[in-house]
């Protein structure tokens, strides 16, 4: 087999994700292209159910498939809706015919204590859909030979090495990596695995039909989060100054950041709110560093002020925008698209932005790298628009290459610069100088020769000083509104929208964000069963592409908006700025209740609206 | 911070600004003055450079101090001159970083970030001028104001508690707490000078009465004011140590005790919360200099930060960086 989908089914707090992540590390170092999501999270850190996906396959994969082709059930809440609350249990997206490896021991220890799996529930649910079930003692083994109940984890590892053929080497290369090679960790998981292994053989489990083979060993590929692409790409972009607060899903990025960034000679500060971690942001910006910080609905709505005074004083302002369901505090830990108009429109007044988004990591790395040069080149805030799908999955893409990068800090005068400018003339510098490009150049505050850098956020002349005379007022308005939004249009670095599929095709789709994988393979579904299907995705939102999209919309019969949004804030915005109402062609696939769009939900709600 | 060769001499003339934007007699005239003095002795004496002075100011008629000035500045919003200031001083600590606010904008809608500013210690320079009203929408109470103020906001004069700033910034851990007075320009001069020589956040508090709206009975206008503050609501630190020790202090501890109020003695935090609140209970508010304490590391010296590896000034360049950046991502594989 070349493709296989696996979910890891348990606990909050059980070693599910850890369980998970082992094996998509070794199915990538064994070529695979593997990717990881979070199945079913709730904003819990014992006991709610949870549940982890794995794919991995031959080709690259930016999202779940619908099936999954293994279950592993760490308790009783694979199979059942444990609270009733309506809840799908994963046993349910098992293939036909697909496989369980669930956990048999007659108790089992906190936090799956009274959660454990009958056998009348594995009767009931599982071998009368002609699956094929393994019972594990996973807990009972690690607790009885290791001591641990926590091991086993890597004793239903042990199985999965022997039923797919996966050497045990490729899981504890990555033991000893993390661990150092030496580490009691690393013998303990060692000897866990091989006891699964040996009670596999003495079972004589098997599954010749699902044994695994991946095509080359490439060690070359990444394997990270959206959110590590991101933080990464930010450090190669030259950001020395990240400030942030924790919020899901966004978290990774400020945790990156307070790793990594003091080796670079930059600063991290955990800010006591949003609210200041932006202002953080504009004072580092007006200092003259490259400075970002990254959040979530509810955060990124206390950053709205500092917006509005980023685009005021014309400081460089980046955030990344990893979105959740929303509203308010809404789902804090699952996925949603609701913060787009949020982030064209929000902030008040009127200035200029620029609002950029990536469907996976390799696009997120390099778009945060023009990120940083708009910000500056412009002055004015840009933001990145992540889901909680591209931030928080773990994808394996093509090797990043920072060498790719160009670094442009826009109209920054250095010393000599200023020198040259300002030399002898008796003309001082004037922060908001109205030049022939409306862009007025930057110093780095210290620099010889300048004490009037006068940045302000009421409305001001040229030299920063408060003015509110009519024409003060208009000709500084236009330089930071009109002018600038219409230099910002022409701007190369902004990344194109992505159109894929057939010219000709009949049926059209439009997403950003972590939609785009899951669309490009019901597109290949469709063009299988005779529908050809394009997609035009979405990689700058602000300033919208209105000609890309009017030409898109118009070669096709329908068109369907794809984002998680019951507002369907996508297609407003396409309507607004593209296309106008068009009720027949415009049509939306949406998806609200918190869970991954897949390839199957993507032709099924576009049948439905058929 | 001291520059190798001493930077050109300024002149007042030379740090003067063209704004005109408050009323006659405004106590804020004072503070400007008073830190004007303060601009030449940190250029003229400490031989620092005036390029590497930043103001910060928030929103109110206190926040128009950088239009009275010429230093490098920055005009923010409402309540956050404060994070704008942390984030500027963290990213370029070579920098001497002053802001100046007032009692709605630092005690009101930027509490918060004047909280966690001193906590933090953050190396910069706080000025409030403490007016008890919010000048500049004409008037209402402000989180000083005293109760029974009767302003616009609150006609039947002030309920409740009022803000003591100094006190929360002695429980927060700033490293400089003290307060002056407009009206006496050489003693606040002296307070600014110690605040922006101290290490860490400097909290100083100046009562700089409104001559508008602030409104006393029987104490209309620009001087009546002032005699209101001096002879009903302000004690010095220095006489309340004096006159009110033998009720703050008991006998065991006035053993211990020195004869004047030492601002950098090791009980000071304690001894000035107990002064504040005993004057408190006499309807006094402390001024002069309460605390300097510069045994805490700051914020930039906790994240690692100089003037000299300052990350605005870091070397980005690809080529400089790029064999960390391929470090970098191979821990991402």
């Amino acid at each position: 087999m070349r493709r296989i989908q696996v979910c890891g089914a348990g606990r909050a707090g059980d070693g599910t994700n850890t369980n998970i992540l082992t094996l998509g590390q070794a199915l990538k170092d064994q070529g695979a292209w593997v990717f990881l999501w979070r199945e079913e999270v709730y904003s819990n850190i014992q006991t709610r159910d949870s549940a982890f996906g794995l794919r991995a396959d031959d080709r690259p994969v930016h999202g779940p498939d619908d099936e999954f082709d293994i279950l592993e059930a760490f308790d009783r809440g694979a199979f059942l809706d444990i609270g009733g609350e309506g809840r799908v249990p994963p046993i349910e997206r098992l293939k036909a015919g697909g496989v369980v490896l669930y956990d048999s021991s007659p108790r089992l220890e906190y936090p799956n204590a009274g959660y454990e799996i009958t056998p009348e529930m594995v009767s009931e649910h599982v071998l009368a859909r002609g699956m094929r079930v393994f019972g594990l003692p996973m807990g009972q083994i690690a607790k009885e030979r290791f001591g641990r109940y926590i091991l086993r984890g890597s004793v239903a590892l042990g199985v999965l090495s022997h039923l797919l053929a996966i050497p045990e080497e490729a899981f504890l290369r990555r033991l000893r990596a993390s661990f150092g090679k030496d580490s009691e960790l690393v013998t303990q998981n060692a000897q866990a695995m091989a006891a699964g292994r040996q009670y596999a053989q003495e079972q004589g489990w098997r599954l010749p039909d699902m044994t695994l083979a991946f095509d080359r060993q490439d060690g070359d590929r990444q394997f990270l989060l959206g959110n590590e692409a991101v933080a990464a790409g930010a450090i190669v972009a030259g950001c020395r100054f990240y400030a942030g607060y924790p919020i899901t899903p966004a978290s990774e990025i400020l945790e990156f950041m307070a790793e990594k960034l003091p080796s670079f000679g930059g600063a991290v500060i955990q800010a006591d709110s949003e609210m200041a971690a932006a202002h953080h942001v504009i004072g580092a910006g007006v200092a003259g560093a490259r400075a970002m910080t990254a959040t979530a609905g509810p955060g990124f709505s206390l950053m709205q002020e500092a917006i509005s005074a980023a685009g005021m004083t014309e400081t460089p302002m980046l955030i990344v925008v990893c979105q959740r369901g929303g509203p308010a505090t809404g789902l804090p830990t699952r996925v949603g698209q609701e913060d787009l108009n949020e982030t064209v429109f929000g902030g008040h007044g009127d200035f200029a932005r620029i609002v950029l988004a990536a469907s996976e990591p390799e696009a997120a790395f390099y778009t945060i790298g023009r990120a940083f040069n708009l910000t500056e080149r412009y002055q004015s805030p840009v933001f990145l628009l992540l889901d909680q799908v591209t931030a928080q999955s773990t994808y394996t893409v093509p090797s990043l290459d920072p060498s790719l990068f160009v670094i442009d800090r826009g109209k920054l005068l250095d010393e000599a610069a200023i020198a040259r400018a300002h030399r002898g003339n008796g003309r001082r510098y004037r922060r908001y100088e109205l030049t022939d490009d409306g862009i007025s150049p930057r110093v780095i505050p210290g620099a010889s020769g300048v004490t009037t850098y006068y940045v302000n956020s009421n409305e001001h002349t040229e030299e920063g000083y408060i003015s509110e005379e009519a024409a003060v007022r208009k000709a500084m308005v236009e330089k930071r509104v009109v002018q600038r939004m219409a230099q910002i249009r022409k701007d190369s670095d902004l990344p194109p929208p992505r159109i894929s599929g057939p010219e000709d095709a009949a049926i059209g789709f439009v997403g950003y964000g972590s939609v785009c994988g899951p669309i490009r393979e019901a597109m290949e579904r469709l063009a299988a069963d005779g529908r050809p299907a394009r997609l035009l995705e979405l990689q700058t939102l602000w300033p919208f592409p209105s000609r890309e999209v009017r030409r898109f919309v118009r070669g096709c019969r329908t068109v369907h908006v794809v984002e998680y949004s019951a507002g369907a804030q996508l297609r407003g915005l396409i309507q607004r700025e593209a296309t106008g109402p068009m009720p027949r062609k415009l049509r939306s696939i949406l998806r609200y209740d918190g869970r991954l769009i897949t390839p199957g939900y993507v032709i099924q709600e576009m049948e439905r609206g058929t | 911070m001291v520059a190798a060769t001493a930077p050109k001499a300024i002149t007042q003339a030379e740090v003067t600004g063209p704004g005109a934007w408050w009323c006659s007699g405004c106590g804020d005239f004072g503070v400007t003055a008073a830190f004007k003095q303060v601009l030449l002795t940190v250029v003229n004496d400490l031989n620092i450079p005036l390029e590497r002075v930043f103001a910060f100011s928030g929103i109110g008629c206190s926040s128009k101090e950088p239009e009275m000035l010429q230093v490098n500045s920055y005009h923010g919003q409402h309540g956050r001159s404060i994070p704008v200031a942390t984030g500027l001083a963290v990213a370029n600590p070579g920098l001497m970083v002053v802001d100046f606010g007032g009692d709605g904008d630092s005690y009101a809608i930027g509490m918060e970030h004047l909280i966690h500013a001193c906590v933090r210690n953050v190396n910069m320079t706080l000025i409030v001028m403490n007016n008890q009203v919010y000048g500049l929408t004409k008037g209402q109470a402000s989180p000083t104001a005293h109760i029974g103020l009767r302003t616009s906001s609150t006609p039947e004069g002030k309920k409740g508690r009022s803000v003591n700033p100094l006190r929360l910034a002695i429980a927060a851990g700033a490293a400089f707490v003290g307060r002056g007075v407009s009206w006496n320009k050489n003693e606040l001069a002296d307070l600014m000078r110690k605040a922006v020589s101290t290490r860490g956040f400097s909290l100083l508090d100046v009562f700089s009465p409104c001559v508008t709206y602030h409104r006393e009975p029987g104490f209309r206008g620009s001087g009546p004011i002032v005699d209101w503050y001096k002879s009903n609501y302000v004690l010095n630190i220095r006489d309340a140590w004096r006159d009110m020790r033998d009720q703050v202090f008991t006998a065991e501890e006035r053993a211990n005790l020195p004869a004047e109020y030492d601002p950098t003695s090791p009980g000071a935090a304690t001894s000035a919360l107990r002064l504040i609140e005993a004057a408190g209970g006499i309807g006094r508010e402390v001024t002069g200099l309460l605390l300097v304490d510069e045994s805490h590391p700051t914020l930039d010296e906790n994240l690692g930060v100089t003037a000299e590896r300052a990350p605005a000034l870091a070397d980005v360049s690809l080529a400089s960086n790029l064999r960390s950046y391929r470090e970098l991502l191979e821990g991402l594989r």
